[in-house]
């Protein structure tokens, strides 16, 4: 903790903003089941459309439900399916990744084509053309997702693997007579992986407003499960007589998605210092002193 | 010049014929029977003999290579076959959606590039100050906010508060003016931060110190030498926002009650229609290829140096 304060200290006061909303929504999504004060499907039908009471604190939606208890298990519903589609789609994505960065030649060619294809089109339509062949589903959505979501880390992945590959440890690796399947596995994938992880939390973002997207068309999550994209569709034919359960859940996802977007800014714009390890420190010392020798020979 | 065209558009046609073997290797590999969907949404017990029947009437038996010239040559003649779910062909609204769909993309592209372009000049006018922040403030919120939440606030606040547009339905160019403003929310906040940022990088160049020497104004400046020399960034840029908005369309066309092309894509994919999800899906990658084109194109008439690379 004490190592990390400093690195918080230094950034700006936006992206300190953004790592703040970042955590209430990894908090709440992960505790969600202990956090939410009431049952959030249990209906009353006789206290519809109130608004903030001292049992309900942001009111109930059209069928008596508690609104704060159903917002929090959306943040879980929500962190749950956005973590698995990027898992699953960074599985795949740092695999191709690294195989057409460890390959080169036409395989590098054939792979690199296709997330071209992959990335041209927009993610939303690659997504519903998937679930109109398969059939809507929790499943499929999440498989549909990371269908569209592995050609933006398969083609980071596969950067980041060239880069590994022209660096000259791996040549001296391989005149010691180190196996592929070493060097693959023990130099190449890790780097990787540790790359690519930074991109993709910087993703979460989209990845979140997708799932919403879905969950309003009516082809992600189902109801009664509660999600925001979901919870305003349910909402909408009331907008006139009860706007607070429409603009609630939009505002929810709307705060989530600006926080990840101001990470993803930062990460781009290389503005989030990392902790300094006492191997990097060390590294550091010595090549100033390289410089410092430099200087007064001249 | 006429070299680069002839080696694009055959690199559009290209791309073209992938995407129509993307389509229909899609729906080839629907997984199940598909003459037997068939034969169940047609409201009839899937017998074996009738699912047969399906089958031979549909062309299953014949080799994938001829369904694929087949359903290719009736394609690009405008005939997608015929619905699984309501027997109609698949093309008989498709204009009339095509046209719908056509004015939520132009209209939304106009007022995307006038708010992202007056966006970015405030930023770019007085850079580091209130305006600059105010506008990208503005970007970052018009970015991060889900596009169904923005028109549903829209709706909220000009047609049920305010009752100033109508908040459903395809009329009069007032019933316009909602779903065209919901759409180009997300482009105009990208669009901002590329006039911003390519204004700032050309007011940086060698040109405009001259300028600066000749005595000209900021404001002179601005429009005269930094504005040409950010037009092909911004063409760049607006192609790829009008290739989304096919998306973004998908979602504010059933918001608005909007019978487009995004419309019936999204009624084929909920009741699994493969014809019509097949027939929008071609549409929407055919029209961002010729996007793409045009981008370039348009790229090629403005940029100098493009244009003395291929002369």
């Amino acid at each position: 903790m004490n190592r990390l304060k400093p690195a918080f200290a230094r950034l700006n006061k936006l992206p300190r903003v953004a790592l703040i909303v970042i955590g209430l929504f990894l908090a709440l999504g992960s505790f969600a089941p202990w956090l939410a004060p009431q049952d959030p499907s249990a209906q009353n039908l006789l206290e519809t459309g109130l608004g903030p009471t001292a049992a309900h604190w942001l009111g109930t939606d059209h069928l008596g439900r508690d609104t704060l208890s159903r917002l929090i298990i959306a943040a879980n519903t929500s962190l749950v399916s956005v973590g698995s589609v990027l898992i699953i789609a960074m599985t795949v994505g740092v695999a191709m990744g690294t195989i057409a960065g460890y390959h080169r030649g036409w395989v590098d060619d054939l792979l690199m084509r296709i997330v071209d294809v992959g990335l041209s089109i927009p993610s939303l339509i690659t997504a519903l053309a998937v679930i109109g062949i398969v059939g809507p589903g929790y499943w499929t959505m999440v498989l549909a997702l990371s269908l569209a979501w592995w050609p933006m880390s398969g083609r980071i992945s596969r950067a980041v693997a060239v880069s590994i590959m022209s660096k000259p440890h791996i040549e001296a690796l391989r005149v010691l007579g180190a196996s592929p399947w070493r060097i693959y596995f023990g130099h190449l994938l890790p780097g990787t992986i540790g790359a690519v992880m930074v991109y993709a939390t910087a993703d979460a973002g989209t990845a979140a407003l997708a799932v919403a997207t879905l969950s309003f068309l009516g082809l992600g999550i189902q109801p009664p499960t509660p999600e925001w994209g979901q919870m305003l569709v349910d909402a909408l034919p009331y907008l006139e007589s009860d706007p607070r359960q429409v603009i609630l859940p939009g505002l929810a996802l709307t705060a989530a998605v600006i926080g990840f977007n101001i990470l993803g800014e930062s990460i781009a714009l290389n503005r989030i210092p990392k902790p300094l390890s006492r191997r990097t420190l060390a590294l550091r010392r010595i090549e100033v002193a390289g410089w410092a020798k430099e200087n007064s020979d001249a | 010049m006429i070299h680069f065209i002839s080696k694009r558009l055959r690199h559009s046609l290209v791309l073209l014929f992938m995407a129509s073997l993307v389509c229909f290797t899609l729906v080839v590999s629907a997984p199940g029977n598909v003459a037997v969907l068939i034969a169940e949404l047609r409201g009839a017990v899937a017998t074996p003999g009738y699912v047969e029947k399906v089958a031979e009437e549909i062309g299953l038996h014949k080799p994938l290579l001829m369904r694929y010239a087949g359903w290719l040559g009736d394609a690009v003649r405008g005939d997608f076959g015929i619905s699984y779910r309501t027997g109609q062909e698949v093309s008989a609204d498709l204009p009339k959606r095509m046209l719908v769909t056509g004015t939520l993309i132009v209209g939304s592209a106009v007022v995307a590039t006038l708010l992202g372009l007056a966006l970015g000049f405030l930023g770019a006018f007085w850079p580091y100050r209130l305006p600059d922040r105010v506008s990208r403030g503005l970007a970052l919120l018009g970015a991060s906010t889900p596009t169904f939440f923005v028109g549903a606030l829209m709706i909220y606040g000009f047609s049920v508060t305010f009752q100033l547009f109508p908040s459903f339905g395809f009329g009069g160019p007032e019933s316009w003016v909602l779903p065209w403003v919901t759409v180009a929310v997300l482009p105009a906040a990208v669009l901002s931060r590329v006039v911003r940022v390519g204004l700032e990088e050309a007011m940086a160049s060698p040109f405009v110190l001259t300028a600066k020497s000749k005595g000209l104004g900021r404001t002179a400046i601005l429009f005269r030498d930094a504005l040409p020399n950010i037009i092909p960034v911004f063409i760049n840029a607006l192609g790829t926002q009008v290739g989304l908005m096919t998306a973004t369309a998908i979602i504010v066309e059933p918001l608005f009650a909007w019978q487009g092309v995004g419309d019936y894509f999204l009624q084929g994919v909920k009741f699994r229609d493969f014809m019509v999800v097949q027939a929008c899906l071609l549409i929407f990658l055919a029209f961002f290829i010729v996007v793409n084109l045009i981008v370039d194109l348009a790229v090629l008439m403005t940029d100098p140096r493009v244009r003395r690379q291929w002369s």
